[in-house]
């Protein structure tokens, strides 16, 4: 503390110089907080996903499921409870404005109470035309509880030859960080009874919750083995597995850090420019110090926390700075795109800490370096 | 033509005491190389796709798809529209008299991924009597076409190199049993990421009865807005008529669009990253370089030409780094085999997306050394000498 005064003169000296180098680190670090960020709310839904969670949906996509297929899942021995739903393609007003609707049964909200809130799920089950959406649905759509409005579907018939799908908006909830985009749910009995007479009773998946998650993948196997050689083969995987898989081609998590990574790599050119630069201003002063006895570990501490200085307090603000703008994020991307929100968890912070440190201790060690080596009556002379 | 002679003289002066500032002006080039490299390499998956998309382009080609569908999956033409599309006037003839024009179906099938085992979806597409002569660039490249009624499938180039065990001569699994891939065909774009069998034969044993798509080609490209305005006026028809070409690129475009507020995003925070950089470097430039400045104005140098040849060196050193940046990714992604989804295609760096790095980098010195280069055209002369 004793040293102080000493630190922040230095930081003074160039104030422009100062503010700048924070203010690169800054921004530095607010990409690396949405980056892991993003990273972290991968882990998230892949830490949350339900290992006793067995999705079934039909083998080949536009065969469907008939119902059926439920209750003879139902029967296997290890499995709880099941419950089904189908899905709807369509767009409100406009095709731009596309919309998707899952309508459930009424056991849903007993195998994904984390998806829907209970509470909401049970305003649909009694009324055929109600949905509930959650927020990033309401405000894609514009609408609000109580509005009414119709879905065009251009795929699904319904059993009067219209597309038409008029729903009315009984709830909406606060959106769940691991289902992220628009999410809008119907009754089940509703769309099974407006579609034509054969297309009755299909549905699109059956959600089965197994006693034991050990049991999970096995289970999995066995519906796929049940109905392999029916006319209905489907495709079995625990919700774990499911999540697990990842997003195709690009490895999502590799590049959010590769980019984290490339921020700190161009920033720490610069730190370590802007400490090398200040020292070589202050030989003279640094001279003087060592002559009064400054060892070098002592002036090592100086330089150190100068540049700590702007890099900590920089990562800090940097990381804050993605905090608020992982909140605010969805109201400036265009709605409906379905980016997970970054999640600052209590990791990205430590791990926004170690790498300022490291940025901290690689923009010093060159200066350092030189200042070990520094010839007391040269750079005294020199200043003279 | 004195105030170019002076812009130039002092430019030049600058650029031959570059050596001397050589580490701070890197701060520049890898903070621009970066950014341009982050930039870049993002780009070329979505400019890869897009170009994918883009690649089909005869103009008497057309598509038809239920009203307001903005994907073939999801529409749906019934079996008494297509044949009321396919006997519309305007569709050219083969040679045997009948329409070219071929109802088609699409679906997805399960597959083995190559890289990682990960069961995926491969999509499946269907030909009818037309379906070869509506696609020019279509050839066989191995074994033979699929019979139509014979559960047998063929295969593009692209898909058989990603999908475990997807090769001629061997079974893929169908609904209806074990269905023979035998032939393998190329076209140069996104087909050649798919397998494909006969409509009739496909739509039974997937318990379809109707169809996504109707693809044909008209007399002549002038023909389309009638076509198009006989279509949909018909009462019977509730279909949406496009160019093939116009088709594709707004799903190639609507594709992107996701990525690109992504892109765009992380680029944006690199750049004022690398525009604080500038600032910063610009400004110990002018600093150090005080006394010569101060020298050239006493010498009669306008300020302005000092003040533009600060900008001048932010933008060459802000160029360098961008070009580095958009080579490094030019050389890592260009022409590389990539996919999204169920879109195969090769990432690209195109030229154009050169000319976006360097008028980034321009942007990026301008905002980052208007500052400094104010300094330096402030200074008066007094004042420089003294300076350090």
């Amino acid at each position: 503390m004793k040293y102080f005064p000493l630190i922040w003169a230095a930081l003074r000296r160039k104030p422009t110089r100062t503010v700048v180098t924070f203010l690169s680190v800054t921004v530095a670090f607010t990409l690396f907080g949405l980056m892991i960020g993003l990273n972290a709310t991968m882990d998230l839904m892949e830490q949350r996903a339900h290992a006793d969670r067995i999705w079934s949906l039909a083998r080949f996509e536009t065969t469907g499921l008939p119902i059926t297929v439920a209750r003879q899942i139902a029967e296997l021995p290890g499995i709880q409870k099941n419950s089904v739903m189908t899905y709807l393609q369509g767009y409100v007003g406009d095709p731009k404005n596309r919309a998707f609707v899952i309508f459930f049964d009424d056991k849903y909200g007993d195998i994904f109470p984390d998806q829907v809130p209970p509470q909401q799920a049970d305003l649909i089950r009694h009324n055929r035309t109600a949905v509930i959406m959650n927020r990033a649905a309401a405000e894609a759509l514009h609408k609000k509880v109580g509005d009414r409005f119709t879905i065009i579907s251009p795929r699904t018939n319904r059993a009067d030859g219209s597309k038409n799908w008029p729903l009315t908006i009984a709830g909406i909830y606060d959106d769940i960080p691991q289902f992220p985009g628009p999410m809008i749910s119907g009754n089940y009995e509703y769309y099974d009874k407006s579609v034509p007479l054969s297309e009755q009773g299909k549905i699109n998946e059956v959600d089965s919750l197994a006693t034991d998650p050990a049991l999970a993948p096995a289970l999995a196997e066995r519906i796929d083995s049940l109905f392999a050689n029916s006319g209905n083969p489907t495709r079995s995987q625990t919700e774990k597995q499911l999540y697990s898989q990842g997003f195709g081609d690009i490895d999502a998590e590799a590049l959010t850090r590769k980019i984290a990574l490339i921020g700190l790599l161009m920033i720490v050119l610069l730190t370590a420019n802007v400490i090398a630069q200040s020292v070589r201003e202050r030989l003279g002063e640094f001279a003087t110090l060592k002559t009064f006895g400054f060892s070098t570990t002592g002036l090592a501490g100086l330089v150190m926390a100068e540049a700590a200085f702007p890099c900590l307090l920089g990562a800090l603000f940097g990381i804050a700075l993605a905090k608020w703008l992982a909140v605010h994020l969805s109201t400036i991307m265009p709605p409906g795109t379905g980016i997970p929100a970054p999640t600052m968890t209590s990791a990205v912070f430590l791990w926004g800490l170690a790498c300022a440190s490291a940025l901290t201790l690689a923009s010093t060690l060159l200066p350092i370096m030189r200042l070990s080596r520094l010839d007391v009556a040269a750079a005294l002379s020199r200043y003279a | 033509m004195n105030a170019i002679r002076q812009i130039a003289v002092v430019s030049l002066l600058n650029f031959k005491t570059l050596p001397q500032r050589f580490w701070q002006s890197l701060v520049i080039v890898a903070g621009m190389a970066c950014v341009s490299g982050v930039l870049l390499s993002l780009l070329s998956v979505t400019e890869g796709m897009e170009r994918a998309y883009r690649s089909t382009g005869d103009p008497r080609s057309i598509i038809i798809v239920s009203h307001g569908s903005d994907r073939e999956d999801n529409s749906s033409v019934p079996r008494d529209q297509t044949r009321i599309i396919m006997n519309a006037p305007g569709i050219a003839r083969a040679s045997d008299g009948s329409a070219l024009a071929d109802s088609g179906f699409v679906t997805g099938i399960p597959v083995q991924s190559k890289k990682n085992g990960a069961t995926v979806s491969a999509r499946l597409i269907t030909f009818g009597k037309m379906g070869v002569a509506l696609r020019p660039s279509f050839h066989l490249v191995a074994g033979r076409m699929f019979r139509p009624g014979i559960h047998e499938l063929i295969v593009g180039e692209v898909a058989q190199s990603k999908f475990k065990g997807i090769v001629v001569g061997n079974k893929v699994t169908m609904p209806d049993g074990q269905w023979p891939i035998v032939g393998m065909f190329a076209t140069g774009d996104l087909l050649d990421g798919v397998l494909v069998g006969d409509t009739e034969t496909v739509l039974q044993a997937m318990r379809h009865n109707s169809y996504n798509t109707v693809i044909a080609r008209l007399t002549s490209s002038e023909a389309f807005p009638a076509f198009r305005m006989m279509l949909t006026h018909n009462p019977v028809l509730t279909v949406d008529v496009m160019r093939l070409s116009e088709w594709n690129a707004r799903i190639g475009a609507d594709n992107a669009a996701f990525f690109h507020a992504l892109i765009y995003g992380v680029s944006i925070i690199l750049a004022i990253g690398a525009m604080f950089g500038c600032f910063n470097t610009m400004y110990a430039a002018v600093e150090m370089r005080g006394r010569e400045i101060a020298t050239l104005m006493a010498l009669g140098y306008g300020s302005f030409a000092i003040a533009l040849s600060v900008i001048l060196e932010a933008s060459a050193l802000s160029i360098t780094g961008s070009l580095i940046g958009a080579l490094t990714a030019w050389h890592l992604y260009d022409g590389v085999q990539s996919g999204m989804g169920w879109d195969f295609f090769r990432l690209t760096v195109s030229p154009a997306m050169f000319g976006m790095a360097v008028s980034w980098a321009i942007a990026v010195a301008i905002l980052g050394g208007s500052l400094p280069s104010l300094r330096a055209a402030r200074w008066t002369v007094a004042e420089a000498l003294r300076a350090r």
